[in-house]
């Protein structure tokens, strides 16, 4: 069964993947935060009682489980593949999880809010997403009356996700449109009209891997098709410009980005050690080549795919051992070195 | 740019004060930002919250100290959420508290989210009773019904009959009239 992330898109967009979220909480419990150990665990038992069909809505396989039982690894793998938020990871209150075996759909219980539905796509497939988003919603909502109110709309702990508790997020790779010098003044006018975007991987201001992350900043006062529709249309106007920006450099310096590609591919193929930010560098230049056409992999595999594997908490998984950090560089090149299909003779 | 504090570190955050209308800058770097206090401000360089304690100077940070101290008093009932725990955490307690908090927090949520009001989608299924009390009823009315003889169901359907007809609602009356037609004829059949 592949996970979403390693479903292979068609090449030619820079827009990685998709996300939708719904916030919403159950009007017979007080909001997590404030909610005793004790009743967190009779809420989770009865939710999930109550969804224990919930495969039957499109014929998918859900697994569930409870989040103090999963190691503080798994965990911490699960943040790394987006099912998890870093507040989540930090309190000790009961939660669970119900998630398909694609990992595309899953509801956090007890988290932030009480049910926080998310569904993961690729490419650019906000619409997708939230139609599918919005079916396990009214599945759950057929079982568990909400917290609504006429005036504010879906109630949630934070007043930035209330009215549709939703949060359109769309990841596109932007490596050549971030290097210009008037990005940062970009990314601040964002907020102008209504959405945010910050870099998903790096340290500080580094960024690694030129992946940035858009979301609709406001969720109340916009309709859902609203807020997505913004996302989208922002996602695909950066992915526009940056193509038009790479184009420009293919016509007067292919060569010298060709060799770029395959001397990073030729790093990631032969590479003893690989830091992460060496790695998410490398794997950012094989993205753009593939979109660009430069190089193509002989097998199928998605860059996003390889961005996730190299993470910390998955390179422990695979090792049945705690690494440090020279062992993690060495885990990830290896890891690369194997995962990393061949390049079809051009 | 040096950091003015340490001298030594590159300074990356621009501070602006502005005390009586007088207007200074400073500039820090990350670690002596993180020593000093910047009041609601400092949670930017701990790493704990930004966003949380951002949004608490937003939201609570217009009021007179004296009526502040007096608003900080109000407590949600249901959560027990006080205004002052909701101010300095960004987070509401329970869905009562939008209801209590309503006035103090109406003009912050337009202000942070461009609207006060909600356009979208509204609840598929949004019952009054509480699930739980729902499925109580629902059971008692299953068992009530196994309980009941078909004499009651005659006599109920009986009524909406009547009721079909003062209201001229001549196709439901039809149905009624059927119905207890047929388990009628059933009941005869079977004796």
């Amino acid at each position: 069964m592949l996970k979403w992330f390693e479903q292979v898109q068609d090449g030619g967009s820079n827009i990685v993947c998709s996300k939708v979220r719904l916030a919403r909480n159950w009007s017979e419990y007080v909001f997590p935060s404030r909610l005793s150990d004790e009743d967190s665990r009779e809420m989770l038992n009865r939710l999930h009682e109550g969804l224990r069909d919930l495969g039957d809505l499109d014929g998918r396989d859900y697994e569930s489980a409870y989040l103090d039982e999963l190691s503080e690894l798994d965990r911490r793998a699960l943040k790394e593949r987006r099912i998890l938020n870093a507040s989540i990871l930090e309190r000790k209150a009961p939660m669970s999880i119900l998630i398909t075996r694609e990992e595309d759909i899953s509801l956090v219980l007890n988290g932030s809010d009480h049910i926080r539905i998310q569904v993961w796509a690729p490419g650019l497939c906000l619409a997708e997403a939230l139609k599918t988003a919005d079916q396990v919603d009214d599945y759950v909502n057929a079982r568990f009356s909400y917290a609504f109110d006429d005036k504010y709309g879906y109630l949630t702990s934070y007043p930035t996700n209330v009215g549709t508790g939703l949060r359109a997020t769309a990841i596109v790779h932007l490596p050549s449109l971030s290097m210009g010098k008037k990005f940062p003044s970009m990314l601040n006018d964002m907020g102008r009209i209504g959405v945010s975007i910050r870099g998903v991987y790096g340290e500080g201001r580094e960024n690694y891997g030129a992946l940035y992350e858009i979301s609709n900043q406001k969720t109340m006062g916009r309709t859902e098709k609203e807020l997505t529709d913004l996302v989208a249309k922002v996602a695909s106007q950066l992915d526009e410009q940056e193509k038009q920006i790479r184009e420009m450099g293919l016509a007067s310096h292919r060569l010298e980005m060709e060799d770029e590609v395959y001397k990073s591919y030729g790093v990631l193929r032969y590479a003893r050690r690989l830091s992460m930010k060496d790695a998410m560098t490398f794997l950012s230049q094989i993205m753009s080549g593939i979109a660009d056409g430069l190089v193509k992999l002989q097998e199928p595999c998605p860059v996003f795919r390889l961005m996730l594997g190299i993470q910390t908490a998955n390179l422990q998984k695979l090792s049945d051992r705690p690494l440090d950090k020279g062992e993690l560089d060495m885990a990830r090149a290896a890891y690369l070195r194997s995962e990393l299909p061949d390049l079809t003779q051009s | 740019m040096l950091c003015e504090r340490c001298k030594i570190r590159e300074a990356n955050i621009q501070y602006t004060e502005v005390i009586n209308g007088v207007k200074t800058e400073h500039n820090f770097c990350a670690q002596c930002a993180k020593e000093m206090d910047f009041g609601p401000y400092s949670a930017i360089f701990d790493g704990e919250f930004p966003l949380a304690q951002l949004l608490s100077g937003l939201l609570g940070g217009e009021w007179p100290v004296q009526k502040k101290d007096r608003l900080s008093q109000i407590t949600c009932p249901t959560c027990g959420t006080s205004y002052e725990e909701f101010v300095k955490n960004s987070c509401f307690g329970c869905a009562d508290c939008y209801t209590m908090f309503d006035l103090l927090i109406h003009d912050n949520i337009k202000q942070l989210q461009g609207s006060d009001s909600h356009k979208g989608k509204h609840p598929v299924c949004q019952e009054p009773l509480s699930s739980k009390a729902q499925a109580e009823a629902v059971a008692q009315e299953e068992t009530e019904q196994t309980k009941s003889t078909e004499e009651q169901q005659i006599r109920a359907w009986d009524r909406k009959l009547k009721e079909a007809l003062r209201t001229e609602d001549y196709e439901n009356a039809a149905v009624y009239r059927d119905k207890i037609r047929a388990l009628r004829e059933g009941k005869e059949a079977d004796a």
